[in-house]
């Protein structure tokens, strides 16, 4: 029963968000990438930071990525090395590498123990909201010697950014934006998906929740009373039907918004130019 | 006759023999009937067999001329009071409350307790002696309280036949007669019968009015007990050198002590070799 | 007869507690209109069709649990026994896991198989549990409960593993226990279906207290053992599997409000069952207002909360009723 206790509570803090986005990309502690030679053999662990390579003109050091990163095309022709979270340290070292980037999370500090320990220099990013983006490209831009192409990659997104901010006019219909339905878990102000939404002409109703994701109160969602529903990921089908969700009236009136594809799952630059794929699902919905 | 076993047999699975063989027994109101015999003999499994634990290969029980298996455990309560060697106490009882268990078979279907069954509580617990007793929890009770309690618990059933199977095994001198005197007691005045398994032969030729004695699961004697305690039987049954003797007519044995150069005294007389005799 | 009021009492109030908890700050009297059908339409619907069916199904599963965790612990003979151990909490996982994982489109999908793997964890256990001559022997009940349960977690830890869906990791927060799924609907059918194993279980509380002495002396002081058995364990099982099916694993409810019950409520069941059920509603309903609110808009697993309070909760009666 203890131990089934532990397991409980740790599934709570989780789920309230011990990985509280801070905000920002953030480094390994002492990463040696930012000072070092220019890498060569590459393995990226994470399916936004293989696109970014690519983007930023380093797709041709890229020796190993997840079998998670199908975008952009290219990346598919690049040999999988398995999972991002607990990777499995035999198939990267097969590669070579004298890079490897991970997805910041505590969960990977033992593998960059052990791969700084052979010798293997290691670079921990993570892009929670669209500003993260440049920064992110240009550290990828040192770490890969490629700085003036991450440098215009960089300042073009920051240039459309801002056009669209400032395009933006009014808050716009209220947003939910969900990935679970059992217990209701909703994408908060922590993710870039809200500014997304805000870009598309709408506001998340769960901008004031820190995290990226966090697990509400179907009452909660009753109160805010959302005018659309966008159904982020996959939930359980069906949801829609349960007798307990009626409550929810965009889910009564089954105004729901969907959109596809890996432009939505993390921020790159062509997240900014789903924009407007977004807002006319929005719009749509709202009918 | 309350209680008879006609010719029962039973065989363990598994096993090469029976553990019971076409033994027979009868018990009427206001007698004892005290089953003895080494261990391993039958006893239990014969006390199961009259009780409908056990479904016999061969003979039969009757329970009031009923068969026994024809019984609902419930109707079998209100007949037959057992009183056990030990028992689980997982939480820990009033002592009334533990002998008002003893009504159970009683309640009817919404099982409400009502006066007759509170009225024959308390006369189950003044006629063991208990009834100072009340209020006390059955964990701060001496074995020999705690035994007499269960006997109480068995007579608020108001059976008509008492069994106790081995239920003085752990009881000292003391605690052990009074069990034996208050089954009497129980036998002579209230017309009940009792049965009664013990290790204890001498006591029991001297409270019993008939005894049983098995060996593998056979009899070997059933009668009253000075027809049963035949010296050559004893010591071919407990496989031991033994002596008699006798106390107020009423045979008693004595196992001899084994000495290295004397043969063991096979006679009736209370002759002792280990005062020196010679063979 | 003090007690008795208390508990009472004490029902009263959890059940206000929830309908005037809630992430959502709500005046009693705005409540209260909204009771009536009066105010703010959205008010209506939160207190109404949110609040007040999560209160009634919360105390209904707590109760449910905390009966079926007393008779267990007679049935077994053994104050460790909890609803859970009878092995269909991992059936019913693992049944919740297969429906999302197969994406079966239906509403009640998921409720519906997580009750078929809880029945079915509860069939194998029987089965393993049913000794030769048809004698239900309670300590492999436990064993079997235990191995089947352990088992049916590792299928869904494979099928986890294995299933690239990131939804299928989700599923298995669905089991940590939580009452947002509740509405009217599910509060009719669960207090629809438990009625029959809760009467079923309150009539065999003598049978139980016999039990408690060993099986040979039940049947000696006129239990038909071998009968109460398999009824409590069916009624248990059938208990506990729609329990799970309709709010997830909630732990520890089962296991310690048998105990606190007994402490301050008495030993025989004619008492203790109801007073399991009153104490077990009440634990849960004030478990799940506290997990809505604590956090408002978020939202803790209930099983946590009712450990956090329990816990304490109990160290205290122990501490007061040990002799």
């Amino acid at each position: 029963m203890l131990r089934r206790l532990l397991y409980a509570a740790v599934a709570a803090g989780v789920l309230l968000g011990c990985d509280a986005g801070q905000g920002g990309v953030r480094s390994g502690a002492s990463d040696t990438a930012a000072v070092g030679p220019p890498a060569h053999r590459v393995v990226s662990l994470s399916p936004s930071l293989t696109e970014l390579i690519f983007t930023v003109g380093g797709g041709s050091r890229l020796v190993g990525r997840t079998r998670w990163d199908t975008d952009p095309p290219e990346a598919r022709a690049v040999p999988s090395v398995g999972d991002g979270l607990e990777p499995n340290l035999e198939l990267i070292l097969a590669r070579t590498p004298d890079l490897v980037v991970f997805y910041d999370t505590p969960a990977n500090a033992a593998a960059i123990a052990r791969l700084r320990a052979a010798g293997i220099a290691t670079l921990s990013l993570r892009m929670d909201r669209l500003e993260d983006v440049p920064v992110a490209a240009r550290l990828l831009g040192d770490a890969l010697g490629v700085r003036p192409t991450a440098d215009s990659v960089a300042e073009a997104f920051e240039t459309v950014l801002q056009r669209r901010r400032r395009a933006v006019n009014g808050p716009g219909p209220g947003v939910l934006i969900l990935t679970w339905d059992s217990p209701p878990i909703v994408i908060g102000g922590g993710s870039f998906l809200t500014e997304l939404v805000a870009l598309a002409g709408g506001h998340n109703v769960f901008a004031d929740l820190t995290q990226p994701s966090a697990p509400v109160s179907l009452e909660a969602i009753a109160e805010r009373n959302p005018d659309v529903v966008l159904l982020a990921g996959g939930q359980a089908p069906g949801f829609v039907d349960r007798p307990e969700w009626q409550a929810v009236p965009a889910v009564r009136a089954r105004r729901f918004a969907r959109v596809e594809g890996s432009a939505f799952s993390w921020p790159s630059p062509r997240s900014l130019a789903a924009v407007d794929r977004l807002a006319a699902a929005i719009a749509e919905a709202g009918r | 006759m309350i209680l008879e076993a006609r010719a029962v047999s039973f065989r363990y699975p598994e096993a090469d023999l029976d553990a019971v063989y076409a033994v027979s027994l009868g018990l009427e109101s206001g007698e004892i009937v005290a089953v003895v015999g080494p261990n391993g003999s039958g006893k239990t499994t014969l006390l199961r067999l009259l009780l409908g634990v056990l479904c016999p290969r061969a003979g039969e029980v009757l329970v009031e001329g009923r068969s026994v298996a024809r019984w609902s455990p419930r109707d079998l309560a209100r007949v037959v009071g057992v009183v056990a060697q030990r028992e689980d106490q997982l939480f820990p009882l009033k002592v009334e409350e533990a002998v008002l268990f003893g009504r159970y078979p009683h309640l009817e279907a919404l099982g409400l307790v009502r006066a007759p069954d509170r009225a024959a509580v308390q006369r189950a617990l003044e006629r063991c002696d208990v009834a100072g007793l009340t209020g006390r929890r059955i964990a701060t009770l001496s074995g020999g309280e705690w035994q007499r309690v269960r006997v109480a618990r068995a007579l608020a059933q108001e059976p008509r036949v008492l069994v106790l199977d081995e239920a003085t095994a752990n009881l000292d001198v003391r605690h052990e007669m009074e069990v034996f005197e208050l089954t009497a007691d129980l036998v002579r005045h209230d017309g009940i019968g009792a049965i009664i398994v013990t290790h204890q032969v001498n006591l029991a030729a001297r409270f019993a009015d008939r005894m049983l004695l098995l060996h593998e699961g056979a009899t070997r004697g059933l009668g009253t007990p000075a027809e049963v305690l035949r010296p050559e039987i004893l010591e071919e049954v407990f496989a031991w050198p033994i002596a008699m003797a006798d106390w107020r007519g009423i045979p008693q044995f004595v196992p001899l002590r084994r000495l290295p150069e004397h043969e063991p005294q096979r006679s009736g007389a209370c002759r002792d070799p280990e005062a020196g005799g010679t063979a | 007869m003090r007690r008795w009021l208390l508990l009472g009492v004490g029902a009263a109030c959890a059940l206000a507690l929830g309908v005037l908890l809630g992430p959502t700050a709500l005046d009693p009297a705005t409540i209260a209109r909204a009771l009536a059908g009066g105010g703010d339409p959205a008010t209506v619907t939160i207190v109404r069709d949110l609040r007040l069916p999560r209160a009634l199904l919360a105390f209904l599963v707590g109760g449910s649990l905390g009966v079926t965790g007393a008779a267990l612990q007679a049935l077994v003979r053994n104050p460790l026994a909890d609803p859970y151990l009878l092995g269909l909490s991992g059936g019913a996982g693992l049944g919740a896991v297969l429906a999302v994982a197969l994406r079966v489109a239906a509403p009640w999908a998921v409720p519906l198989a997580a009750l078929a793997g809880a029945l079915a964890a509860v069939v194998l256990v029987y089965r393993v549990a049913l000794i030769a001559g048809g004698v239900l022997d309670a300590r492999i009940l436990l064993l079997g409960g235990v191995v089947v349960g352990a088992f049916a977690a590792s299928l869904m830890g494979a099928v986890m593993a294995v299933s690239p869906a990131p939804e299928v990791r989700n599923a298995l927060l669905w089991l940590l226990g939580s009452f947002g799924r509740a509405s009217w609907h599910a509060v009719a059918l669960f207090a629809a279906y438990a009625v029959v194993p809760l009467l079923v279980l309150y009539r065999l509380a003598r049978p139980l207290d016999l039990l408690t002495l060993g099986e040979e002396s039940a049947q000696f002081l006129g239990a038909d053992v071998e009968r109460v058995k398999r009824t409590l364990y069916v009624a248990a099982s059938l208990l506990t599997a729609v329990a799970v099916s309709l709010s997830g694993i909630i732990g520890f409810v089962g296991l310690v409000v048998p105990h606190a019950a007994r402490l301050a409520w008495g030993r025989l069941h004619r008492a203790l069952l109801p007073a399991a059920f009153l104490l077990g509603g009440i634990l849960m309903v004030v478990a799940d207002a506290l997990a809505r609110t604590a956090f408002a808009p978020l939202e803790l697993p209930v099983g946590v909360v009712t450990a956090l309070i329990g816990v304490p909760v109990f160290v205290l009666l122990v501490r007061r009723w040990a002799r």
